[in-house]
């Protein structure tokens, strides 16, 4: 390499990467993963208020308070709250356990009187809920062949995780209540209706893979560090090369680089910047698996494959961004132009869920062909649980190297004829027009 | 001897503006060469094609041998006219940065810019960073990171603009030093005074062509004045009296004397002594050729020429006190 180009490059990388804004962003990735994991949970925990209160119930059929209180007890609403939690995947938030009193009332009461009941809690004794059992809740009437329902009225003020506890209370003693007087043995139905959701294990030529959440989570990871890698060098490549512009420094580099090494120096430099990005992420992500240990559920290939994709899709992107650059001589004027740069960048994030529902169907085949979207479209197939064979993988790095010769070409003809332009900012039109008559 | 610099048939057109016309410049080595013309001639232009920063739509360009400055970048020291510096940057590291893309190791270009840096009055700048530095002192900081490599040939587009009177002054003694260590220097400016002073060969440039390429001693002959300034011993002297003397065509009040301008055919030594008897001198000398005067001579006589004499004057006396007072 010619030294010129090295000399440029290596102030690029190290004024980036000893910046405080870079040290910043780079943590901050890591830092917010933390909070999310460790700390929001508890966070929402300790901030999720008891539900607590008393609950009028007037039961038209005079058979459900009994499934009625037993739902609204506390070990069931808890118990409720960890299965829901463990259906959904998500974290349990630590809560202190309800205190709802069932206070019932006599089926003839008035049930506007009780809406008034319904208004006069206090702080200390809330009342949050009056609910109205139908009087053919549980059994039908007549030869309707549907079942009765119930009204729900609530305080004001009542939040939404006290409404759903006591909707799925009254749903859970509906369903007790009507299975025993059809004289169903209730807990045999309960026990019958379990049935455990195993992962599913993928089977492939010569290997075994779980699938579970992080396997199905694994592609978006993929393309979210190689989005992390081209977006950190791309832009801070289009900030310096503005500043060095509106600084008037580019052309004391041009007495003794030529435009051409300038370029490449700073392509290169920003580079690395992104490769120190990925290298701190993806190695922060195997430590954090192999704690876990989860660490086989990464494929070394797949990391193989990151990189290289990244250093294709950084000289597409890196290059379009280092024209626009060049084009312009503040940050604000560059903001339009790097509109079309960010959709084509975005675009992966839009096609990701067709892709991972079917890996190898042709759209997704024929999208890993196409730059600049093919190496995140190849990603995702990889990481998925049924990756495309290698040769498919190696094909997209060699069409992406077209298209990354394509742009650093449209690239260094932009940045030769608008380094040293001043004045009005050009658009994409006028932008096309330079690259060809320079 | 080879030239350190050819230039032949070199033009370069922006739109509709032919910003430079078949330019021709041959540069010997060692020589200072001005490059003069009022802002928007095409000396920037010009000196960006020489530098292969901008490419030529025609023509052909040696430096120092080689078919293009990129192939010469080391032995070439670039002072542009839009000058700037990396802000956040110190000194010397700077200096450092630029020293090595010009192939200079770096303890040498330390020693080298501690050096220069002293002689500008900038000793203790090296660890300052460039954004605490006043306009004077970055501009001085400016010229060491163009003449840090020692370069064969020095191109100076407009050193002295925005400089302050001393500053203008040290950089002439180090342009002077590099014209003696052997340098070939190229120079640009639109304040014909700084010209004058350090060019041997005047090259003027007037909407993109060379009106003129000549030996700053020949244009001295060339374009005699004919003129003497007079500053009277006794301020209330009667100057009308000089008019008595034949030969005197015209006499104009100048501060405290007078520029008394000769009738062509008239014997320059007898002349002073004429006047120096009717009125004794503080100060008698003839006027030495001005540029500027030349100049407007030469475009006034090109065809389409639509500037007046008198903006064209003011415009190359350095649009006010912008290095000229130095």
């Amino acid at each position: 390499m010619n030294s010129r180009i090295g000399l440029v490059a290596k102030r690029e990388f190290v004024v980036t990467v000893t910046s405080k804004g870079f040290l910043i962003g780079l943590l901050i990735m890591p830092a917010l993963a933390l909070l999310f994991f460790a700390l929001v949970p508890r966070i929402l925990g300790g901030s999720t208020p008891q539900i607590r209160g008393d609950v009028e119930v007037i039961d038209g059929t005079g058979q459900l308070i009994g499934d009625l209180r037993a739902a609204l007890a506390p070990a069931a609403i808890t118990a409720r709250a960890v299965a829901n939690a463990r259906g959904s995947g998500a974290p349990t938030p630590p809560r202190a356990p309800p205190e709802l009193a069932l206070l019932e009332r006599p089926r003839d009461v008035s049930v506007e009187q009780e809406k008034n009941w319904l208004t006069a809690g206090t702080k200390e004794q809330p009342r949050i809920a009056l609910i109205v059992i139908h009087p053919d809740a549980v059994e039908r009437s007549g030869g309707n062949g549907d079942f009765g329902g119930y009204d729900l009225y609530v305080a004001n003020g009542v939040n939404d995780a006290t409404e759903s506890v006591i909707y799925d209370s009254v749903r859970q003693a509906l369903v007790t209540t009507r299975l025993r007087a059809k004289g169903l043995e209730v807990p045999a139905i309960e026990s019958a209706m379990r049935v455990p959701r195993p992962n599913a294990i993928v089977v492939s030529a010569g290997r075994q893979t779980e699938r579970h959440g992080f396997s199905r989570a694994l592609p978006f990871i993929c393309g979210l560090l190689l989005f992390l890698g081209v977006i950190t060098g791309g832009q801070t490549l289009m900030t310096s090369t503005v500043e060095e512009k509106s600084n008037r420094v580019v052309e004391v580099l041009l007495a003794a680089v030529s435009p051409l090494d300038l370029m490449w120096g700073k392509l290169l430099g920003q580079l690395g910047v992104g490769l120190v990005v990925m290298g701190v992420y993806v190695g922060l992500g195997l430590l954090g698996l192999s704690q876990f240990r989860m660490l086989s559920q990464v494929d070394p290939q797949l990391v193989v494959f990151l990189f290289a994709f990244y250093l294709v899709t950084y000289l597409m992107f890196g290059s379009l961004m280092l024209s626009v650059g060049a084009a312009v001589n503040q940050i604000a004027d560059a903001q339009s132009l790097m509109g079309p740069i960010m959709l084509l960048l975005l675009t992966p994030y839009i096609l990701a869920p067709i892709i991972g529902q079917a890996p190898n169907s042709t759209f997704s085949v024929v999208v890993s062909f196409i730059p600049p979207v093919n190496t995140f479209a190849m990603m995702a197939r990889l990481a998925s649980d049924t990756p495309p064979p290698i040769w498919q993988a190696l094909l997209t790095i060699v069409v992406g190297l077209a298209g990354a010769a394509v742009c650093v070409w449209f690239a260094a003809r932009i940045f030769r004829i608008s380094l040293l332009l001043h004045g009005k900012p050009p658009n994409l039109a006028t932008l096309i027009r330079w690259a060809r008559m320079s | 001897m080879e030239a350190a610099l050819e230039v032949t048939g070199v033009t370069k057109t922006f739109g509709s503006t032919r910003a430079v016309d078949e330019l021709n410049l041959v540069v010997p080595r060692g020589a200072t060469y001005g490059l003069i013309g009022p802002s928007g001639a095409g000396k920037t232009t010009a000196i960006r094609m020489i530098m292969s920063i901008l490419f030529p739509d025609r023509g052909t360009l040696t430096v120092l041998g080689k078919k293009s400055a990129l192939e010469a970048k080391d032995r070439i020291g670039y002072l542009p006219e839009e000058r700037g510096v990396y802000r956040r940057m110190r000194v010397n590291a700077f200096l450092r940065y630029l020293a090595a893309l010009k192939g200079v190791p770096t303890a040498e270009a330390d020693a080298r810019a501690h050096v220069l840096l002293e002689k500008l009055g900038l000793p203790d700048v090296a660890k300052k960073k460039c954004e605490d530095l006043s306009k004077g002192m970055l501009q001085r900081v400016q010229f060491v990171g163009a003449i840090i490599n020692r370069p064969d040939l020095l191109i100076l587009d407009e050193p002295f603009s925005g400089l302050d009177p001393v500053s203008v002054r040290v950089l002439r003694d180090l342009i002077a030093e590099e014209q003696k260590r052997g340098a070939t220097i190229l120079f640009s400016t639109h304040v014909m005074a700084n010209a004058e002073e350090l060019c041997q060969q005047i090259v003027m440039i007037h909407k993109g062509r060379k009106v003129l390429d000549d030996p700053m001693s020949g244009l001295r002959r060339q374009f005699d004045t004919r003129r003497i300034l007079l500053d009277p011993l006794d301020p209330a002297a009667d100057l009308g009296a000089l008019r008595t003397i034949a030969g005197v065509e015209h006499i104009k009040a100048n501060g405290e004397g007078c520029e008394i301008t000769l009738a062509a055919n008239t014997q320059p030594g007898e002349m002073i002594r004429a006047v120096a008897s009717l009125v004794a001198p503080a100060r008698i000398e003839f006027a030495r050729v001005r540029l500027e005067d030349v100049f407007i001579r030469l475009v006034s006589g090109t065809a389409g020429t639509d500037e007046s004499a008198q903006a064209l004057r003011t415009h190359l006396q350095g649009l006010g006190a912008e290095g000229a007072v130095a």
